[in-house]
Formats: structure tokens, sequence, C-alpha cells
């Protein structure tokens, strides 16, 4: 598949991994409203792509992303009112959670990430970073709130060192090994250039699962963030049941007798 | 600050601190406590000197829960407290007062039972080195429950559970805390905690105080909803900051290379 060009990402296919990478390193990655727009058609590209089974969202440079372009902000005429509507309504389209990607996402943090970089921290599936990287929110420092990306990062993580955070501003950073142990990342990597490399080959571990067995677990545990214990576990019993019958319940355990991997059934 | 019996109130800089003053029994609350808490707290909150609030022990002790033994010969008082259980009407924490300033629990010795209410409901914890934390409402027979419930959301759940169930006969370590993320920092030695506690609320303080009580709105009230209609309820606490004279001056004192001059709170209308 053909992607559109973007300017300030680059998008492509290593076999099976689709990747989305920050590309404005000269501003660390800090969104602009043409990355805003193109964060929304590469998401929608990557999820519609066959080929494309796991995707990785990382960074170019010494940020993986700083948030919102303060300079665009500070003196384009228009301002944050330029997102009103759209925050106001909570009509966001620039992470994959907005997108309603259900493929697998991977998160590979490879340098700074602060403030509104949250986002794609929080609406991951699976966060790795490279052992110098760096976490803080320096919103209430320039007098911004914190909420979206936030309330994202409390339901997935210790809420106090969410809330220490965004109350210590610009003041402190979260280091990549006590994210590691707070749980809000699975992995670091160390020498940090091996990050991609290391990302690549995780997404390629998780490509070898039925991707249909995936998309009904994804929806089942991001769904159950939405609900109390019961009803999620309903609603997730719905998704359980949706995948009986599926050619990939019969062809997982026939591969596995025969020592083969399997030939998971592509849909759309 | 108005005198109180069985606090320690007092603001030093742009810090309120909030400090049990029972040593003696643990810093247990008897009915004067209960009442004094409820004032303490809106004091704290009503001073516009007062930007980030820290809440702590005298003695060997945070806070080890209701004093049952005094409790028990003021009949009245102790009526009052079983009334405001029954409704969930507590007015113990800052969370229960709806103080939306920041609140630091700075941990100092045992914390024990009603004691986690202070942990569970303050935005950040800090701890000594050698505090402690039990449960023991159900080797006495007693109920665990708002303060558990509370933790159950901020925290890994296991460890909740294994405090509630193992009672008196178990203790949680400031280490073990740490690691949890029920808390984020472990001051040794311990009686370094009240120079920590107010180092890190004086960097506090440097923050916006309207973004920062916007921010604790939309961080607590995500607590109450499911996933997308928190986001949506606090796109609302966002966007009600965008036009205050703060989001222009903030960035205007990163350009100056100068602390930043934060309009104060505006005086609001005090929910409850």
């Amino acid at each position: 598949m053909r992607y559109s060009s973007f300017d300030c990402l680059i998008v492509e296919r290593r076999g099976p991994v689709g990747w989305l990478v920050n590309n404005r390193p000269d501003q660390l990655n800090a969104m602009s409203a043409q990355m805003r727009d193109e964060f929304a058609v590469a998401w929608k590209e990557l999820d519609a792509d066959p080929e494309v089974r796991v995707i990785v969202h990382t960074g170019e440079g010494r940020a993986f992303q700083t948030g919102v372009d303060v300079t665009e902000i500070a003196t384009d005429g228009q301002g944050m009112e330029r997102y009103r509507d759209s925050v106001a309504n909570f009509d966001l389209h620039f992470t994959a959670w907005h997108q309603q990607v259900w493929k697998p996402v991977i998160t590979a943090v490879n340098g700074l990430c602060a403030g509104g970089a949250f986002h794609w921290v929080a609406d991951a599936d699976i966060v790795i970073a490279a052992s110098d990287a760096q976490f803080f929110d320096p919103h209430v420092s320039v007098g911004q709130v914190v909420a979206i990306e936030a309330i994202g990062l409390l339901r997935k993580m210790p809420v106090e060192a969410v809330m220490r955070m965004a109350f210590v501003g610009k003041y402190e950073r979260l280091s990549a090994p006590r994210a590691y142990e707070l749980g809000m990342i699975s992995q670091i990597v160390d020498p940090p250039e091996q990050l991609r490399d290391e990302a690549q080959a995780l997404a390629e571990k998780i490509a070898k699962n039925s991707p249909a067995a995936m998309r009904a677990t994804k929806r089942a545990l991001w769904g159950a963030l939405e609900l109390g214990l019961t009803d999620a576990c309903r609603a997730g019993a719905g998704e359980l049941v949706s995948m009986w019958g599926h050619p990939d319940q019969a062809e997982g355990p026939r591969a596995f007798a025969e020592r083969r991997d399997p030939n998971w059934r592509v849909d759309e | 600050m108005s005198r109180y019996e069985t606090l320690i109130v007092e603001r030093r800089g742009a810090v309120g601190w909030l400090q049990f003053d029972r040593p003696d029994v643990g810093n247990a609350m008897n009915a004067t406590m209960l009442d004094e808490l409820e004032r303490a707290w809106a004091e704290l909150d009503a001073d516009p000197d007062v930007r980030v609030i820290v809440n702590t022990g005298s003695g060997k002790s945070f806070q080890t829960g209701l004093d049952v033994v005094e409790l028990s010969a003021n009949p009245e008082a102790l009526r009052e407290q079983a009334r405001r259980t029954r409704r969930a009407e507590l007015r113990l924490t800052a969370w229960h007062n709806s103080v939306w300033k920041p609140v630091i629990a700075a941990v100092n010795g045992t914390c024990a039972g009603g004691g986690l209410h202070f942990v569970a409901d303050a935005d950040i914890v800090i701890a000594s080195s050698d505090a402690t934390f039990l449960d023991p409402h159900v080797s006495i027979g007693q109920v665990t429950a708002y303060e558990a419930i509370a933790l159950v959301r901020k925290s890994p759940m296991e460890p909740i559970m294994r405090m509630a169930l193992t009672g008196r006969h178990e203790r949680l370590t400031a280490a073990r805390a740490y690691e949890l993320g029920i808390l984020s920092q472990v001051v040794d030695p311990p009686e370094q905690l009240a120079v920590e506690a107010q180092a890190l609320a004086e960097t506090i303080a440097k923050n916006s105080p309207t973004a920062m009580r916007a921010t604790k709105r939309a961080l607590w009230g995500a607590l109450e909803l499911g996933l997308t209609d928190a986001c949506r309820a606090g796109a609302q606490e966002l966007v009600s900051m965008w036009g205050h004279p703060d989001q222009t001056e903030g960035p205007l004192a990163f350009v100056e290379r100068r602390e930043a001059r934060w309009l104060p709170l505006e005086a609001q209308n005090r929910e409850g």
C-alpha cells in the first residue's frame, strides 16, 4: 500500500510492522497544526494497510515528542483558539485511540517526553523507552491545565506518580528506570541506539499472533476502562464469543500440532 | 491561623501545614480533632497566601484512625461520626472537604487504619524511611471500606487487599510502598522529612495556582467516570483555563527568564 506523503511524519512499513515517526526534530517533535492533521491520516492509513499487523510510534532526534508547538501558538495569531472546538467537544484525532486503531500499537520513547507527549504514552498498548528517556509534564508551570493525557495514564499506572508529575511541572523529571518500576513502560533499551531494533523485534513477535484475536482482545481491554468491573466483564464476554467459529481458532491448534507458523486469516 | 487544640496549623512561606498533634495517642482522632480537621482544611483552603498544603503528624505516628477509647466516652460525637460514615459524608481529609489546592501527605511514622484516608486522599505522598502502613480494622472486627476503595483506584490492588486482610499482623514498609507507587519519595534520615516536604511544596508553589486547581479537579474527577467520559469532563477543565492571564504570563516569564507572577486563586463558592 502506498501511503500519503507527509511533511511532519515518516510513515513506512518494515515487514509486518508499520512505523509512524515524529519528524520535526528541530522543534523537538512539537505538534504543529499541520502535524496534528497528518496524524489523523497516518493512523488511518496504517490501520487500513492489510500488510501492517503491528504499529510502532517513535520520534526523530533527541525528543520523542514535546506537546503542542508553542512557537506556532504564540505567533500564528490564532493560538489555542484554533483548537477550542475540537478540545471542548473531545473530538481529537491524533492518537491511535482517538482514531480507533485496533491493531496493537507500541510507543517507543526515544528521548524527551514532555507534556502533550503523554497522549501517545497513555493511548499506546505497549510502551518501551531508551535508557536515557525522560518524562515530565510542564503544563502547570506555564499556566496550562493537565487533563486528558493524565486521565488516560491514571487508569494504567499508580496514580500518585501521575499526580506528582502533574503538580511538580517542569521542576522534576521521571527517569526511564522509575517509569519501568511503576509499570508505565515494560522495557528499557540500553544502549539507547538499539531502541528501534528492539521495537521492531518486539513488534515482529506480536505480529506472529492472530490479528483477529488481538483486535478483539484490544477492544475488550480498552473497553474495560470505560466501565465498572462486572459491566466490563460482560462487554468483554461479547468480544470473547465474537471470535468463536473464526478460522484462526482452528488454524492455531493445527499449526501447533504441525510444528509450523500459523497462517492467520487477514480480514478486509 | 485560628487556635487549635489537637492540630498544629500554620503557614511557612507559601506552604500551609496541617499537623496532627496528639502524639501520646498516635495522633488518633477524637471528637475535637474531627471538628478541627474540617475547620483547618477550610482555613488553609481560604488563605490566599497558602499555595500548597502539607499534612503530617507529631511524634512517632502519622495517624492511627479514630480514638475509639475517647469516642466511646462521648456518645454524641460517636453518633455524629457514625451518621456521617453511613451517609459517606466524612469531613476528615482534603478530598472530603473539597480542597482543590495541591496536598502532600508526609507520612512521618505509623499510618494505621483510618490514617490511610489521608494517604488515599492526598495528591502526593512522601514518607520517612521508618514509616509503616497497616490496616488493623478486621483484627478488631471492623470493616475496611473508604480508605481502601480509594487506594485500589490509585495503586496496584493486591497489596491493598493484603493489607486489609492481614490486619494488624503485618506492616507495609515505606520502601515497598515506594516500589508500588503508593508514594513517590522516601526520606532518609527520617528527621529530614519536614524539610523535604517543605522543599517539594515550595517547588510546586511555583506553578500556576489556577492551572493546578483545574488540573486537580480534572484528575480526581476522572476517578469517578469511565475513560471517555472522564476525558470529556477533563476537556472542560482544560478549556476553562483558556484566556486566563496565567496562560500568557507563563510563557512570558519563561522568555524573560524570571519567576512567573501568577494570579491568586479567585474566591469560589465552597461545595458541600
